[in-house]
């Protein structure tokens, strides 16, 4: 109890600034300022490292995760997510011999069997339209087969099947997930193959279908490749030519950094989407020239800080020294000046990167950047927002891909300039 | 020109070229270092001490400038050599110690790489080995066990620094090292240390030093000579002894009673009047006229040679010089 009593005080001596701050102040705020008083330096940065190997490896493995290739049509067009497609297959008797819709050819001039169907169901229409492809197929084999089946209405799914229990019909064509329901009730009939060639019932598209049919979620994980691509490449050519500039015009100074300085302030003048668009307008949409069009866009930012800080450890004294002790200019460039500046090139790096994958994919949402055949997010962006009203799933995940990876980028770009700028940290 | 000088300056002038005018940081100076003593520099702050020290090695960019003199050192005129042919000479043969240890060392590199850089900057066909090796003997000597040679600058104090700073210079066997105010951000045990290994490390390998220092007592302690600085002009020149026990210039005279001393019982320390000169637009006459508690006529119109008072001992004071009455004196 004694030491209850004493060790009270000594708590409230080591209550921090920030504690009591944190007392004073609503909900919204304590969130805001979570990094500031909790110290959540490493939190973000770890959150963000992860995400950022996360979108690395799908980058470089996209087929590791996607399920189906992003350009195919693998799906009903329009399917929201979690929805499982409806697939219309084929059912018949225990005992027949009937597989596919193929196997219901029969010769020219033979009664046409008959099929039965789900008044009011889309499934009369898929049979009918795959019907015809086959018979046309059928048609150019040349043996005589035909296939034109004779489609029977009736009320409601039981009925339907009734008809082929009771020999009406030869088959039903029925949604596979709606015979799995009332299988117990026909233990005579079993399911035969989709009537819409290899599409499997079971899986289904976990962020939906676009407009003609194809994955999102794998056109979304494919598209994290060029992001990336296009994001690294261009943020490395930038950095491959700001650096270097920006160290020499530094180190140089004279009349070669004000006519620098002027033509790199020149660039900054313009608005950074418009001076992209420009580019790519004049040179034509493919990846190489996204990157160039972006790598043109940030060089400024990285000649501009680059010189700043050379200017400033140029006359650090041990700059001088270096003098002193007689390096050359070329020495105590690379070897003096080169490695004091470039950590703070390391921290734009991170940020800039996100602000590459976002140009690029504002650009590719213009319509400006990437060939429509590549798949990319802002192409599917500019491609869902035709469907917003109806199909909200296909302009929602590739607008979520594109936040998550900027704010990982960001946010480790921000994280690391905290930590290694201890004049940033207020504690 | 005598054998024993290592470094003659003659007529020395560094101009700083700024917004409000041309400064003329170091004006008109001549002073003889000799070979295998150490001649202590001192002057108030900014009387251009250190601009001088730098101006020994060339070592002035932007708007610094030196404008006229000439440099002889062992034998050659640094003035006439090209900027290219500079670097080896720094480094090599000059040496230079700096006044804040925390920042002359590159804090990215080991210390090891600066001295192999050193090393290797001067001499291309050691290989790393030898490097090494020498880089090791030579902290061993200055006291730095050679664990701490893979150590980064900032996990070794401001003494350490400052010897590794020294081993710099002795790397290559430099003649002449300049210290500036090398010793003013250690405490004075450090200091006293630092001092005592200077000493040492003069007679060991015959260095020639040039102590640049606002301190009178660190000079006393270890120099051969002395300089005095006043106002980018020297004042006074001498055998350290000679000129602490029997000050000409009034100068120096004020110095050497503003310096506080533990053993006298004085109530309250001498304080020089007035303030140093503008150097934008200096005194006409004597610089230190203005605050003379001797001056003459003359001191405020004509400017005194540098001259021989007696023996060894110059000074630049009209008290020791044969001068004509001023024909219109202005009174």
């Amino acid at each position: 109890m004694t030491e209850n009593k004493d060790s009270k005080p000594t708590k409230s001596i080591e209550f921090q600034d920030w504690e009591d701050e944190l007392q004073r102040v609503g909900f919204v705020r304590r969130i805001f300022l979570a990094r500031k008083w909790y110290g959540a330096d490493w939190w973000f940065v770890a959150i963000a490292a992860v995400m950022v190997v996360g979108f690395i490896l799908i980058a470089l493995f996209p087929g590791w995760f996607a399920p189906y290739s992003p350009d195919d049509l693998v799906g009903p067009r329009f399917l929201a997510p979690g929805e499982h497609p409806a697939i219309p297959v084929l059912i018949v008797p225990q005992d027949s011999d009937i597989e596919t819709l193929r196997d219901l050819a029969v010769a020219k001039g033979e009664p046409r069997p008959a099929v039965a169907v789900v008044q009011g169901l889309p499934t009369a229409g898929a049979l009918n339209e795959r019907a015809q492809a086959i018979d046309s197929e059928l048609k150019k084999e040349d043996e005589g087969l035909r296939l034109r089946p004779r489609i029977k209405r009736y009320e409601t799914l039981e009925k339907a099947l009734q008809a082929v229990v009771d020999g009406d019909a030869l088959a039903a064509v029925i949604q596979s997930t709606e015979f799995e329901a009332v299988a117990d009730q026909f233990p005579t009939l079993k399911e035969g193959a989709s009537i819409i060639g290899e599409i499997s019932s079971s899986g289904g598209f976990i962020l939906g279908t676009n407009d003609i049919g194809q994955d999102i979620f794998s056109r979304l994980l494919w598209g994290t490749r060029v992001a990336l691509l296009i994001g690294f490449s261009a943020s490395i050519v930038a950095l491959l030519l700001g650096v270097p500039l920006g160290l020499i015009a530094g180190f140089v100074g004279g009349s070669f950094d004000r006519l620098l300085s002027l033509v790199m302030d020149s660039l900054y003048a313009f608005p950074g989407l418009i001076l992209a668009i420009s580019i790519t307008a004049v040179l034509g949409p493919s990846v190489l020239n996204v990157i160039v069009a972006i790598a043109v866009l940030y060089i400024p930012t990285y000649y501009r800080i680059v010189r700043g800080q050379t200017l400033s450890v140029k006359e650090e004294v041990y700059v001088e020294a270096a003098r002193s002790i007689g390096a050359r200019s070329s020495e105590i460039l690379w070897q003096y000046i080169f490695p004091n500046v470039i950590p703070s090139v390391a921290i734009i790096f991170s940020v800039n990167i996100a602000d590459a994958i976002l140009t690029g994919a504002g650009l590719s949402f213009l319509g400006l950047g990437l060939p429509p055949t590549i798949a990319d997010w802002g192409i599917d962006l500019a491609r869902g927002q035709r469907f917003i009203q109806t199909a909200w799933w296909m302009i929602t995940f590739p607008g979520l891909a594109i936040m998550l990876i900027v704010l990982a980028f960001s946010m480790m770009g921000e994280g690391l300039t905290e930590i290694f700028n201890p004049k940033l940290r207020e504690r | 020109m005598a054998d024993d000088i290592l470094y003659s300056i003659r007529g020395l002038t560094v101009e700083y070229t700024t917004r409000a005018g041309v400064v003329r940081a170091v004006d008109d100076v001549s002073l003889d270092i000799r070979r295998g003593e150490i001649l202590g520099l001192v002057g108030e702050s900014g009387c251009g001490k250190s601009t001088l020290g730098k101006a020994l090695m060339r070592l002035h960019r932007g708007p610094a400038r030196i404008t006229s003199g000439e440099l002889w050192f062992d034998g050659r005129d640094l003035m006439k050599l090209s900027e290219r042919e500079m670097p080896k000479i720094r480094g090599a043969e000059i040496g230079m110690v700096f006044q804040d240890p925390m920042t002359s060392l590159n804090p990215v590199q080991r210390i090891i790489e600066h001295l192999t850089e050193t090393i290797q900057t001067h001499e291309p066909e050691t290989s790393d080995e030898e490097a090494y090796a020498r880089a090791e003997e030579l902290v061993e000597r200055l006291g730095i066990r050679r664990e701490r040679l893979k150590d980064y600058p900032h996990q070794m104090s401001g003494g350490m620094r400052q010897r590794v700073m020294i081993s710099l210079a002795l790397a290559l066997r430099a003649k002449l090292v300049i210290a500036d105010e090398p010793t003013t951000s250690l405490d004075v045990i450090v200091e006293a240390k630092f001092l005592d290994l200077l000493k040492e490390l003069q007679k060991e390998f015959g260095l020639t030093i040039l102590l640049i220092t606002h301190n009178i007592g660190v000079v006393a302690e270890v120099a051969d000579r002395v300089a005095v600085m006043y106002a980018a002009k020297m004042a006074e020149v001498g055998d350290v002894n000679e000129v602490f026990a029997n000050p000409k210039h009034p100068y120096t005279q004020g110095l050497l009673k503003s310096v506080p001393n533990i053993r006298l019982d004085e109530g309250e320390l001498y304080k020089m009047g007035g303030a140093p000169p503008n150097l934008l637009h200096p005194p006409s006459g004597c610089r230190f006229a203005p605050r003379c508690p001797e001056a003459m006529d003359i001191c405020h119109v004509k400017e005194p040679a540098f001259d021989v008072v007696e023996g060894d001992h110059l000074a630049s004071c009209w008290l020791y010089q044969e001068h004509p009455e001023p024909a219109g004196a202005v009174s």
